[in-house]
């Protein structure tokens, strides 16, 4: 079984794909902006998939911060609770 | 909320349509927009359902329920059109006996299918049945309706509604936002910061244009099709590719955009490649949910330097992504408008990677199905698509490209070299995957004997030859035993003063015997000496010395005070100082000497010479020049310019006479050379400024080269070859010209040239090859120096970045290289040319320039004395060429100075700006000041200068370009030679002056036109002439290139005799028009007996025809018959059809021939003239060099290149060029190349070349058959003429004959070329209106235009338009790009002019009166109607 996503998991996800410290990344960042491209997009949607947060390419990619893209995570969590969000 | 668009609405296009509308305005009939995919169902489908599931998706896109209409101003529209008609093609295919073939081949044919945005549906749909539970559905669509991501919306849709319908479910909705919502959130955009911000990163980022390199040579437009390869990936790869980018925590796409850069990188050398990534441009977008066409590129930099690795690059292509990556939606078209990098051969980026990371697994009620790429759209160079496939089952690779630059073989190569070198790195990522730039070394050779001392060398001549004289100065000579003495003397006076190995000894003197002691005697002191102009300013000697921090300085009295807080020794002093024993030195990595050079910082470097390499040196140079001790050579060069090594130590080393100049015989060229006759000078070393002059005193004879210079060595700077041309002209091959080339840092020259050799062509200047013992490596375009004549580098401490001295990796072993920073390039003969700075460089719309290749063009004006070209950038970041000519008076125009450079420069490379000046600025060492010129403009008075220095406002057609031009750009006084997009058209504005200009002109002016030719005279040309771009060069038939050979036994048997009155005359073709005028001048100016050998059954009917001949032109006969005899002929056949008898006899009687006679005929071709035409030339000339007597033959301007190959048609004998294409060229152009073999050895031969020949103006008679005459014959009858050519040569037929006579009778020499085109040419354009108001009313129509409307009834019509069909293949009025290209550059005329002088002939101008002559002729013999009667 997959270990189920956590926000400290989510961040260093996001910071390996930015080239970032995981501390350093803004969950206010616009993922435009932060220079993700859609195939960057699909394979961290396909990353959080397999942890068991079923979310697509599209959903990911129209929303327009890292927050949003969190809560969304957050939300499909099959049963996942949101101990250390 | 934005609602969808309504029936009839119209609306602007997205800004990534209107690039699409662009790209397709280009080429209509072009299919390349095209995008399509088929999706293999992997079960069976109900084709009624799937049929339904299209038309009601179909409906939901609003993106497909459109029409394109363009505005009067030529601006697009996308209309909505809800419900729009249209078909799906639903077949089974099982039937075939390959299904899928055949499925695949339906796609291609529809694929092929131009779509016309106005009347078309943008798209299509098919179900092709290829087997009981195997269906391909095939989707297409016009990229401007969508792009790929939207079509993937679609497809989606389709399987849903599709499984929705097969199981009854309900449809529910698509969820598809609307069009409106994508065009306010563009508008948005563009209103808003984040659009600066983008535009700002992006501008700042491509500020300096960088050039683009491509894989294949040239670029083209995009072409209609593309060529694609499919590799698969397999899964062991992309796992090894999958964890090479894990490891580097980068994204595997970064890992394959490395790996292509590289590959790039590896084929072309360039250091810097710049790709083309396809953007999705949806993230945080509305657009996410509507098909549409959004898609956008970005442009990719990526540095590859040659030791990195595919680690290296990856994390560079990844940052430079996650650079760029935030700033995508800025729009590509967008910045090429503000980089002016529009039209043209500009280009903002190259290859394209496109990845391709949508696979979706689309399910059709169930069943599995799998999506292939059919097309991704037009393909400008070359494009990597990378399509991720589900489920890991690997990547796949689609190369493609554009078949207008790669063939199938060369896409194979580099899809598999591509492939390669991505699966080598991925297993290797550490390994280096730089490619080497190409290197290409040139090896001197070894060193013919051991490198000796050059103190060892001249210590054996002391002691050997020791009263042999050394040096002479103005009347003092020194021996080599009193001047070893006096060397040695000197030492052991500077070793007292502790001077000896490791010291440095400045020697200020000026050149003279104690100069030449001084050197030595520092040398045997075991120090290096330091030449310090005595002269030199204060400033430059205080900072020389200060770097140099010489132990000593040695001078003479006369210039001690210049050194107060210096150590001094005075040569010159009563020998009283201090003696020492001075130490045996001469090591070869002891420093021998070091010269200052100026560097490239300011500062003044020191490079250090050890005796090693001046050993090398002085041994290889020595050999090269084949130097003996009988020479006596002239020592030209002051003592601080390297060349002085050279006079001196070679000289001294071989133990001939060193001959020092004095002041007064540089005053003048012609001084220098009577002092060096009286000197008995043998070798010249010049500085190659000076010899230029001397080149041109001595080709002029304003002075002699004494007899006894054997060998003149030219350096310092690039020769002019017209310099070298004219010395080559007057001096010949007996004097040994070196031209070398060196920098200080490798011991005065690295490589030399014999500019002697008669091998060389006209207008070359190489600068050779190393000498033996120096190795020359061209890396990328520079030139690095390898070899044992390396300086040991510079004085003092310097900044690494000043020295260019580095172990060379490229080549085995690593060696010690010297980076010139000079630019070459290395001919076929294996010698080198040089080409230019590096330094100098400039990149100007995506070119590199260099400037010096502009100024030896610039040069090779015969008015243009001197030049320089700096680039320049305007305050407003307009970069620009602008040219410094010094020009003789009267000064050409800037606008002909341009149309120079145009003949065989690329329109980049001609600068805009031309300005003329009475002297460059120069440095204090005499070089260019190019600072002070590229920093000379300011915007205000550059913009003036552009226009004042270009006041020709051109052509009318030009005019009317410019005029349109003006109105679209808003500017005013746009020259015929600006670049439309360097004034920053846009691609949409090009397409608004094609509309306008195709309205003005009544004709088809094609967008693409525009980009090609992006300039109004440019474009003026081309819509002239209809003329392609020169794509491929027609090479000439093999049966003309043999039949051009002249046989070797035809040869002067004996020395020509040309100056007795002839007695007998031979003439070819004396019943044609020219010929019987001949005829007639020859009979008027000669005394001889004229045999003309006539087509004819016998000698009666031979005479007769004659006897019309004379009669049908009005021609008299002569008094006395027996002065012609007619002879029955027939030119093609071997004895011209005379039978050996009468051929030999006529070879030994006649004393002149004229080969006048040729059948004209543009319809047929070469094999059917060459008999007549050409082989008629051969058996003459075999008559001919019996006895050696003159040939003159007959030719025609038409053999000549056409004005878009050759700017100039000279009285030269012309080697193949493309132009010759009709069989007609090829026979005449054939036979003038045997005529030219027969010239060169020796047989007294002249060529006339005729061009349009009319009637006598005395009669006004019409050459009937001619074909202008045959136009203006169909033509007129029916009201319309054709638009042929601008202007044409106009000879009136008794003046050609006389002209033709008198200067073949005047015995010019051998091998004299005529153009009979003494006037200035008739243009067309006053030819049809003397026509107009001759009376006939006459409309002018495009050639294509006329052909179609011109009835066919008449027999003269049916002859021009067959002759006009045949000419362009087919009576497709569409191929007008084929249509013949009559114009010839200017034609010289030179020889037919000087020939004339005097002598009373001249040829009258064809005017309105003489034209209404001809005019009247033809309405009374009728083949006209009369005017008159035609008004009534």
């Amino acid at each position: 079984m997959p270990e189920p996503l956590t926000l400290a998991g989510f961040r260093a996800d996001l910071a390996e794909f930015l080239h970032q410290q995981p501390d350093e990344v803004d969950l206010e960042e616009n993922p435009l902006y932060a220079g993700l491209d859609s195939l960057r997009i699909t394979t961290l949607a396909a990353r959080w998939r397999d942890a068991g947060a079923d979310v697509s390419f599209l959903e990911l990619a129209e929303r327009t911060s890292f927050a949003q893209w969190w809560q969304l995570l957050s939300e499909r969590q099959a049963g996942a609770a949101h101990a250390d969000a | 909320m934005p609602t969808p668009d309504a029936h009839g609405e119209r609306h602007p296009l997205l800004a990534a349509q209107e690039g699409i509308w662009t790209g397709q305005q280009l080429d209509l009939d072009s299919p390349a927009y095209n995008t399509a995919e088929y999706v293999q169902v992997h079960g069976p489908v109900d084709s009624a359902a799937f049929e339904e599931a299209l038309r009601h998706t179909v409906a939901e896109v609003e993106a497909l329920n459109v029409r394109f209409v363009v505005d009067g101003h030529g601006q697009p529209w996308q209309l909505s059109v809800p419900g729009i008609d249209w078909q799906p093609y639903i077949a089974d295919l099982t039937i075939n006996a390959d299904p899928h073939r055949a499925a695949l081949d339906w796609m291609a044919h529809d694929m092929a299918r131009p779509v016309d945005l106005e009347h078309d549906p943008v798209f299509g749909h098919a179900l092709l049945r290829t087997a009981p539970d195997q269906f391909l559905w095939y989707h297409r669509v016009h990229h401007i309706a969508l792009d790929g991501f939207g079509l993937s919306l679609v497809a989606q849709r389709v399987a849903q509604v599709y499984t929705a319908l097969v199981e009854g479910a309900p449809l529910g909705d698509s969820g598809f936002g609307t069009l409106e919502s994508v065009r306010q959130e563009e508008r948005a955009y563009r209103e808003s910061k984040r659009f600066v911000v983008d535009r700002t990163y992006w501008t700042q980022r491509f500020a300096d244009r960088p050039a683009v390199a491509g894989l294949a040579e040239g670029q083209a437009l995009p072409a209609r099709d593309f060529l694609r390869r499919i590799t698969d990936l397999d899964p062991g790869d992309v796992e090894a590719l999958h964890s090479v980018a894990r490891e580097l925590s980068v994204s595997w796409s970064d890992v394959v955009l490395a790996a292509t850069a590289a590959y790039i990188q590896r084929a072309t050398g360039a250091p810097e490649i710049v790709l083309s990534l396809p953007a999705m441009g949806r993230l945080g977008s509305v657009s996410l949910r509507v098909p549409s066409m959004v898609r956008n590129i970005l442009p990719l930099r990526i540095v590859v330097n040659e030791q990195d690795s595919l680690r290296d690059l990856a994390v560079r292509v990844s940052g430079e992504m996650r650079a760029g990556l935030p700033h995508q939606r800025y729009r590509y078209e967008q910045l090429r408008r503000d980089l002016k990098l529009v039209g043209g051969k500009r280009r903002l980026s190259g290859p394209g990677v496109n990845i391709m990371p949508f696979e979706y697994d689309l399910r059709f009620a169930g069943h599995r199905s799998t999506v292939h790429n059919v097309s991704a759209g037009p393909v400008d160079d070359l494009a990597v698509n990378v399509y991720d496939r589900a489920e890991g089952s690997g990547l796949r690779i689609a190369v493609d490209a554009n078949p207008d630059l790669y063939d199938e073989a060369e896409l194979a190569a580099h899809q598999q070299g591509l492939l390669g070198l991505l699966r080598e790195a991925v297993a290797a990522p550490a390994q280096v995957i730089g490619g080497h730039r190409p290197v290409t070394v040139l090896d001197g050779g070894p060193l013919p004997l051991p490198a000796r001392p050059v103190l060892g060398l001249i210590a054996d001549h002391a002691a050997r030859r020791g009263g042999a004289t050394a040096v002479e100065h103005g009347g003092q000579s020194i021996t080599y035993a009193e001047l070893f003495g006096s060397a040695r003397h000197l030492a052991r006076r500077l070793a007292a003063q502790s001077v000896g190995p490791g010291a440095l000894v400045a020697v200020a003197l000026p050149r003279g015997i104690d100069a030449v002691t001084a050197i030595l005697g520092v040398l045997l002191s075991g120090a290096a000496y330091c030449p310090l102009d005595p002269g030199a300013p204060e400033s430059r000697r205080a900072t020389l010395l200060e770097d140099a921090e010489p132990a000593l300085i040695l001078t003479s009295s006369t210039y001690a005070a210049r050194f107060p807080d210096r150590a001094v020794l005075l040569i010159d002093a009563p020998d009283t100082d201090a003696q020492a024993p001075a130490s045996a030195s001469g090591d070869p990595g002891d420093p021998a000497y070091v010269i200052y050079t100026s560097g490239s910082t300011g500062r003044p470097k020191g490079v250090e010479i050890s005796h090693g390499a001046l050993a090398t040196f002085v041994t290889g140079a020595t050999h090269r020049y084949g130097l003996r001790r009988e020479d006596r050579v002239l020592q030209f060069a002051p003592l601080h310019f390297d060349a002085s090594v050279e006079e001196i130590f070679l000289t001294l080393c071989v133990g001939a006479t060193l001959v020092v100049r004095t002041a007064e015989m540089t005053e003048s060229v012609p001084q220098l050379l009577q002092a060096c006759d009286r000197l008995r000078i043998s070798v010249l070393d010049l500085p190659t400024a000076y010899w230029h002059e001397l080149a041109y005193a001595v080709s002029t004879g304003a002075a002699a080269l004494p007899t006894e210079v054997r060998t003149v060595i030219i350096g310092g700077e690039a020769a002019l070859p017209e310099r070298v041309g004219r010395w080559r002209e007057s001096v010949g091959p007996s004097v040994q010209l070196f031209n070398t080339y060196g920098p200080t840092e490798a011991t005065v020259v690295a490589t030399v040239a014999a500019l002697h050799d008669p091998a060389l062509s006209p207008g070359d200047v190489p600068i050779g090859v190393p000498l033996p013992g120096m190795r020359a490596a061209v890396i990328g375009d520079e030139l690095y120096l390898v070899g044992d004549a390396l300086a040991l580098g510079y004085r003092g401490d310097r900044p690494q970045d000043d020295t260019r001295f580095a172990p060379l990796s490229q080549l085995p072993g690593s060696p010690r290289g010297y980076r010139t920073g000079d630019l070459v390039r290395l001919g076929d003969d294996g010698q080198l040319r040089f080409v230019g700075r590096a330094d100098d460089e400039f990149k100007i719309s995506g070119h590199r320039v260099q400037p010096a290749e502009v100024e030896t063009v610039l040069l090779t004006h015969p008015r243009i004395r001197e030049a320089a070209v700096v680039g320049q950038v305007l305050p407003d970041g307009t970069r620009r060429l602008a040219a410094h000519v010094v020009a003789e008076h009267p000064a050409p125009a800037a606008a002909q100075v341009r149309e120079h450079l145009r003949a065989t420069l690329p329109a980049a490379m001609v600068p805009s700006a031309v300005e003329f000046t009475d002297r460059l600025p120069r440095t204090g060492s005499g070089k260019i000041d190019r600072n002070a010129l590229s920093t000379a403009v300011n915007a205000a008075d550059s913009v003036e200068n552009v226009t004042t220095t270009a006041p020709t406002t051109g052509s009318s057609l030009e005019q009317a370009i410019t005029g349109i031009w003006e109105q679209i750009l808003g500017a005013e006084h746009i020259s015929p030679h600006d670049d439309f997009f360097d004034l920053g058209a846009q691609s949409l504005q090009a397409i608004q002056v094609a509309n306008r200009l195709g309205v003005e002109l009544a004709r088809e002016v094609r967008v693409a036109w525009l980009f090609q030719h992006p300039t109004a005279s440019e474009l003026a040309r081309h819509l002239e002439h209809h003329q392609d771009a020169p794509a491929t060069t027609p090479g000439l038939p093999d049966t003309v290139l043999a039949d051009a050979v002249l046989d070797e036994d035809i040869a002067p048997a004996a020395p020509a005799d040309t100056r007795s009155a002839p007695r007998r005359i031979l003439l070819t073709g004396a019943t044609g028009f020219v010929g019987s005028h001949l005829l007639a001048e020859l009979l008027t100016a000669t005394d001889a007996e004229i045999i003309c050998p006539v087509r004819a059954t016998s000698p009666a009917e031979a005479a007769d025809r004659i006897r019309r001949a004379l009669t049908d032109q009005q021609l008299p006969l002569p008094a006395d018959p027996q002065r012609i005899t007619a002879l029955p002929a027939d030119l093609a056949r071997p004895h011209l059809g005379l039978g050996p008898a009468r051929f030999a006899e006529l070879a030994k009687s006649c004393d002149v021939i004229f080969h006048n006679a040729a059948t004209v005929s543009i319809m047929r071709d070469y094999a059917s003239l060459r008999a007549a035409n050409t082989e008629s030339t051969r058996e003459l000339l075999r008559m001919a060099s019996v006895r050696s007597v003159p040939l003159h033959l007959v030719s025609t301007l038409s053999v000549a290149p056409p004005r878009g190959h050759s700017p100039e048609v000279p009285e030269a004998f012309l080697p193949p060029h493309p132009g010759l294409v009709y069989g007609y060229q090829q026979s005449k152009w054939a036979s003038e190349r045997l005529l030219e073999q027969a010239a060169e050895r020796g047989l007294p031969v002249t060529l006339h070349r005729l061009g349009r020949v009319v009637g006598a103006p005395d009669t006004g008679f019409v050459n009937e058959r001619d074909f202008l005459w045959s136009v203006l014959q169909s033509g007129i009858p029916a009201g319309i003429l054709p638009d042929l050519f601008e202007a044409e040569v106009w000879t009136p037929v008794d003046y050609v004959a006389r002209a033709v006579v008198r200067l073949s009778l005047t015995a010019p020499p051998s091998g004299t070329v005529f153009n009979h085109a003494p006037v200035p040419p008739l243009r067309l354009a006053d030819l049809y209106d003397w026509v107009q108001e001759y009376g006939y009313a006459v409309k002018r129509l495009p050639l294509a235009q006329w052909r179609t409307e011109l009835p066919r009834s008449a027999d003269v019509a049916a002859t021009t338009g067959a002759f006009f069909d045949s000419w362009t293949g087919s009576g497709d009025a569409e191929s007008s790009d084929a249509e013949p290209d009559l114009g010839l550059g200017r034609v010289r005329a030179d020889n037919v002019l000087r020939g004339l002088e005097g002598s009373g002939i001249s040829c009258p101008l064809a005017d309105r009166a003489l034209v209404f002559r001809y005019l009247d002729h033809c309405v009374k013999t009728g083949t006209l109607p009369d005017p008159a009667a035609r008004e009534v």
